[in-house]
C-alpha cells in the first residue's frame, strides 16, 4: 500500500516541495529504511517514530516499512520529516484518509508529543504559495505559522490526538494569528535615549544613523557609553512594518531562532556579536548554509564593539553585504542568498589603551602604537560608514551640574516621531528607485537628489579645502545633510544642514 | 624597522674650525667636531635662535599653544631648534615652516637616518623650506638611548633661550633645560594645569625660576621685537560669537559647547563648524580651542 504525504525542504530562505512516499509492503522481511539522500538527522527520524508510536500504544506495523522522499537527488536535513512519515505509516494501520491538500511538519519526541520545530513558517509560507487548504505543524510553533492567513494552521499536540482528529473523534482548533500572542512590545526596548546622561553629539549622531540608514562609527575611552548608545539605537528606528517583520521572522524561522510559542517578530533585531566571532559566523556559511550574524541584524543594528580586534578577514568579509543589503553564499550543492540590511554601528577606542583625548585618565600609548592600532581600521570598511563620532568619557560632576540647567533628553519616543517622518520623506522621494533611505544613494542619485544651495555649495567647497576631504567624504557629508535636512522637513539642503553634517566628517576623532 | 635610511647624497658637514661653525655652540665643554647638516648650510639660520622643546606625549594644550607661540615667533624672523621627536617638537617645527620662518631639526642618530621614520614628510618639507636637519653624528648610526641627552645639549647650546612647552617630571625635555642652565640660557615654560603629568616638570621650572611665558612677547622682547599680531587680535575680538565667548575660558567639547549656551547640539555643531573654517578656533583631541587670545 502506498500512502504520499506532502512536505517541504529548505534551501536557505527557499522551499521546495518534498512528496514523502510511505511504502507499507505485505511481502518482505520486517524493516524500515528511509531512502533519498536523508542526512543523520532525517535517517534517526526512524527510531523517533518507532519508538513514538509505540509509546503513544499504537502497534507499529512488522511489515516491510519504505519511505521515499522526492525528489530523491536533493539533500534533506532536519527533523522535521518526523511527523508526514508518521502519518503516512498511521493512515494505513490506523486507517484513516490523509486529508488532500494538507502539508505535515514537525518533529516527534519519543513520548509521542510534537516538539517546536525550526521553519514553520517557511513551512506554512510554501503550503499558502501552493494553493494547499491546511498545514499541520507541532502545537508550540502554531503561533509562528498562523502569521500566514488563508490556509488553516492545526497546531497538533501529540501524535493520538492527531488520529482521533482523522476519525472525527476529536476537534483540534486552528490557530489563529493574533497581534496579542506577539510578545515583544514596543516598550521592551533595553535603554531609553533620555536615560543617558549627556552624549548629546552621539545620541545625535545615532538619530542621523536612524533616519538616513547610515553606518556610524563611534570612538571614545573605555566606559563612556558607547554601547548603551548604540544599544539604545533599536529603540529609536520606526517600528518594523508587517512586511519587514515578516522578512526578519522568516530569516529567524529558519535558523531556528524563534522560541517556542513564538510569533512575528515586531522589534528591530539588535545582534552585538563578540569579536572572537569566526567569519562564517559573522556572514554566515556551513555546508548546508545558514545565516549569519549579519542576516539576523536584518532591518536592525549590527553593532561589532571593540571594531579593531575582529580579525580582518572577519572585517573584509563584511563588505559586500553591507554594500549590497544580501549575500550570496555558495556551496558545492547549494547556492543560498539571505538578506543583510542593517545599520553597522561600529566602536572603538582611540588607541590601545583607550585613553587617548581622556580628561580623567592619561594615554599610555607612543605615537607609533596608536597609528599601528588605526591601521587596522584603515581601509575599505570604513569607507562604508558614513557617520563618525567622538564619544569623550562622561564627567559626572560636571554633568549634573550642566543638566540642571538645562532639561533631560529627549525620549526615544519623540526620536523615533521624527525619524519615521524622515523616512517617509525618504520613502516619497525614492519611490521610482530601487532604494529606501539616503544612505543607499549612489552618486548619479546623489546628482537627482540633493540639490545644494549655493551658499552651501560654497561652504562644502571650502570646508574639504580646509578639512582635506576626500571626494568619497565629499559625498558623504552630502549625503548625511540631505539626512538632516529630511530630519527638519527641509527641501534644500541648507548651510547648517552642510555645517552640521561636517561635524561627523571622517578623521573628527582623531 | 623603525629607522628609514636617507638616501645618501654627499657628507656634508661644518668643521669646528670653519667660520660657518655656530658661535654659540663653539662656547660649551664640549661642541661637536663636526656638524653633518642635510639641506643647504645657511649660518644666517643660527643668529637668532630659539630652541623649542616639549614632551612627545603632548596634549591637545600643549599643541594650540606650542601653534600659536611658534609661529608668532618663527614669523619674527627666529630660527627655531628642536629635536626633531614626536610631539612637541614635530608641532614646532612643523609651525615655523607654515610661519615662513626658518628651523633647525637635532638628530639623535647618523644623518643618513630619519628617526622616527613615520615622520619623513616633515623631514623633507624642513629640507625643501630652506631649513636645516643637523647630527653630531655620522653615516647610518642608529639612535641610542645615550645619543639622546647628547643631542640635547646641542639644542640647548645652540640658542641663547629654551622655550619648555610641555615636560614630565623627569623628561628630555627636563634634560635639556638642564643643559641650558649649565650655559647659562635663559631658559621659558609654560605654564600649564596642575593636573596634567606634563604640566609638572614646567611647573617646576617655574618654580626654580624660569621665565613665565603668557605671549609671544614674551619671548621676543628678549630678542629686541615687538608682537605684531597684538594690534589685530584686537579687532576680531569685537565680533565674537557665543562659542568663542565660551572657549575664552577654557577649552570644550561640543557637547559643553552646547549645554553652556542652551543650544541644541545639532545647532552648535553648525555654528562650530563654521568657526572652525573660518579659522577663529581649532580643533584638537576633541576639544576645541580659541584660534586667537592673549596667548
Amino acid at each position: 500500500m502506498l500512502i504520499k504525504v506532502i512536505s517541504v525542504s529548505f534551501s536557505g530562505l527557499t522551499t521546495i516541495r518534498i512528496d514523502v512516499e510511505v511504502n507499507i509492503a505485505d511481502r518482505g522481511l520486517p524493516c524500515f529504511d528511509i531512502i533519498g539522500l536523508p542526512n543523520k538527522a532525517v535517517a534517526e527520524s526512524k527510531e523517533r517514530v518507532r519508538t513514538s508510536l509505540i509509546n503513544s500504544d499504537i502497534s507499529f506495523p512488522m511489515r516491510k516499512i519504505t519511505v521515499n522522499l522526492a525528489p530523491g537527488d536533493v539533500p534533506k536535513e532536519g527533523a522535521f520529516y518526523d511527523l508526514p512519515i508518521a502519518v503516512g505509516i498511521l493512515s494505513e494501520t490506523e486507517n484513516f484518509k490523509i486529508p488532500k491538500e494538507s502539508l505535515f511538519f514537525g518533529e516527534l519526541s519519543l513520548d509521542g508529543s510534537l516538539r517546536h520545530t525550526k521553519g514553520a513558517l517557511l513551512a506554512a509560507l510554501f503550503a499558502k504559495e501552493n494553493k494547499m487548504k491546511r498545514i499541520f505543524v507541532p502545537d508550540e510553533s502554531g503561533n509562528e505559522a498562523s502569521v500566514v492567513n488563508g490556509i488553516e494552521v492545526f497546531p497538533v499536540k501529540t501524535l493520538r490526538q492527531l488520529i482521533s482528529f482523522f476519525k472525527s473523534e476529536t476537534a483540534i482548533f486552528p490557530a489563529q494569528f493574533r497581534r496579542e500572542n506577539i510578545k515583544e512590545n514596543k516598550n521592551s526596548f533595553e535603554f531609553d535615549m533620555n536615560e543617558i546622561m549627556g552624549q548629546e553629539q552621539a545620541k545625535r549622531a545615532l538619530e542621523i544613523a536612524a533616519a538616513g540608514g547610515h553606518n556610524i562609527l563611534m570612538t571614545g575611552s573605555p566606559g563612556s557609553g558607547k554601547t548603551m548608545l548604540a544599544r539604545a539605537l533599536p529603540g529609536i528606528m520606526p517600528l518594523l512594518n508587517d512586511e519587514e517583520s515578516l522578512e526578519v521572522t522568516k530569516i529567524y524561522s529558519s535558523s531556528g531562532n524563534i522560541p517556542p510559542g513564538g510569533s512575528l517578530i515586531k522589534s528591530r533585531p539588535f545582534r552585538a556579536p563578540h569579536h572572537i566571532i569566526s567569519q562564517a559566523g559573522l556572514v554566515g556559511g556551513g555546508t548546508h548554509p545558514q545565516p549569519g550574524e549579519i542576516s539576523l541584524a536584518h532591518r536592525g543594528v549590527l553593532f561589532l564593539d571593540e571594531f579593531n580586534e575582529f580579525p580582518r578577514p572577519v572585517i573584509e568579509a563584511l563588505r559586500q553585504p553591507v554594500e549590497d543589503g544580501k549575500l550570496t553564499i555558495s556551496r558545492s550543492l547549494e547556492r543560498v542568498t539571505y538578506p543583510s540590511r542593517f545599520i553597522l554601528v561600529a566602536a572603538a577606542n582611540p588607541c590601545p589603551c583607550g585613553y587617548l583625548h581622556d580628561s580623567t585618565k592619561e594615554c599610555t600609548c607612543s605615537k607609533k602604537d596608536i597609528s599601528r592600532y588605526r591601521k587596522k581600521l584603515s581601509g575599505p570598511i570604513l569607507d562604508r560608514i558614513d557617520l563618525h563620532v567622538e564619544v569623550p568619557v562622561v564627567d559626572i560632576k560636571k554633568l549634573e551640574k550642566g543638566l540642571r540647567a538645562t532639561e533631560q533628553g529627549e525620549s526615544s519616543e519623540e526620536i523615533r516621531k521624527r525619524i519615521t517622518e524622515a523616512r517617509i520623506c525618504q520613502e516619497r522621494r525614492f519611490a521610482g528607485e530601487c532604494i529606501h533611505t539616503n544612505s543607499e544613494m549612489k552618486n548619479r542619485l546623489i546628482k537627482k537628489y540633493t540639490s545644494l544651495e549655493n551658499e552651501s555649495k560654497t561652504l562644502l567647497l571650502h570646508a574639504s579645502k580646509s578639512f582635506n576631504l576626500s571626494a568619497r567624504s565629499y559625498l558623504k557629508i552630502i549625503k548625511i545633510s540631505r539626512t538632516i535636512a529630511d530630519l527638519e522637513k527641509c527641501e534644500n539642503i541648507k548651510t547648517k544642514h552642510i555645517a552640521e553634517a561636517l561635524q561627523y566628517r571622517p578623521g573628527i576623532a582623531e | 624597522m623603525y629607522f628609514l635610511l636617507v638616501k645618501r647624497i654627499k657628507s656634508d658637514f661644518i668643521d669646528i674650525k670653519s667660520s660657518e661653525y655656530p658661535l654659540l655652540l663653539k662656547e660649551i665643554k664640549d661642541p661637536p667636531e663636526k656638524i653633518y647638516y642635510r639641506g643647504n648650510w645657511n649660518s644666517e639660520l643660527f643668529r637668532e635662535t630659539l630652541s623649542v622643546v616639549g614632551s612627545r606625549r603632548m596634549t591637545g594644550y600643549g599643541e594650540v599653544i606650542t601653534e600659536r607661540l611658534v609661529s608668532e615667533i618663527a614669523g619674527s624672523g627666529i630660527t627655531i631648534v628642536s629635536g626633531f621627536m614626536y610631539g612637541i617638537d614635530a608641532v614646532s617645527h612643523a609651525a615655523s615652516l607654515k610661519a615662513g620662518g626658518g628651523t633647525v631639526a637635532v638628530m639623535p642618530c647618523g644623518i643618513d637616518r630619519i628617526h622616527p621614520e613615520n615622520q619623513s614628510d616633515l623631514y623633507s618639507k624642513i629640507i625643501k623650506n630652506r631649513g636645516l636637519i643637523i647630527s653630531e653624528y655620522e653615516g647610518e648610526m642608529q639612535p641610542a638611548r645615550w645619543t639622546f641627552p647628547r643631542r640635547n645639549r646641542i639644542i640647548a647650546a645652540l640658542s641663547p633661550a629654551l622655550l619648555v612647552i610641555e615636560a614630565g617630571i623627569k623628561s628630555g625635555a627636563l634634560i635639556t633645560a638642564n643643559y641650558s642652565l649649565k650655559y647659562n640660557r635663559k631658559i621659558f615654560a609654560v605654564p600649564g594645569p596642575l593636573t596634567s603629568s606634563v604640566s609638572l616638570g614646567t611647573a617646576n621650572l617655574i618654580k626654580q625660576g624660569a621665565y613665565i611665558v603668557t605671549g609671544a612677547e614674551d619671548i621676543l622682547n628678549l630678542y629686541g621685537k615687538f608682537s605684531l599680531q597684538s594690534s589685530s587680535k584686537k579687532k576680531t575680538d569685537s565680533n565674537n560669537s557665543y562659542i568663542t565667548k565660551l572657549l575664552s575660558n577654557e577649552a570644550l567639547s561640543v557637547d559643553e559647547i552646547a549645554r553652556k549656551s542652551s543650544k541644541s547640539v545639532s545647532e552648535a555643531g553648525a555654528d562650530i563648524t563654521k568657526l572652525l573654517i573660518r579659522g577663529r578656533i581649532i580643533q584638537k583631541g576633541g576639544l576645541y580651542y580659541p584660534a586667537e587670545g592673549d596667548i
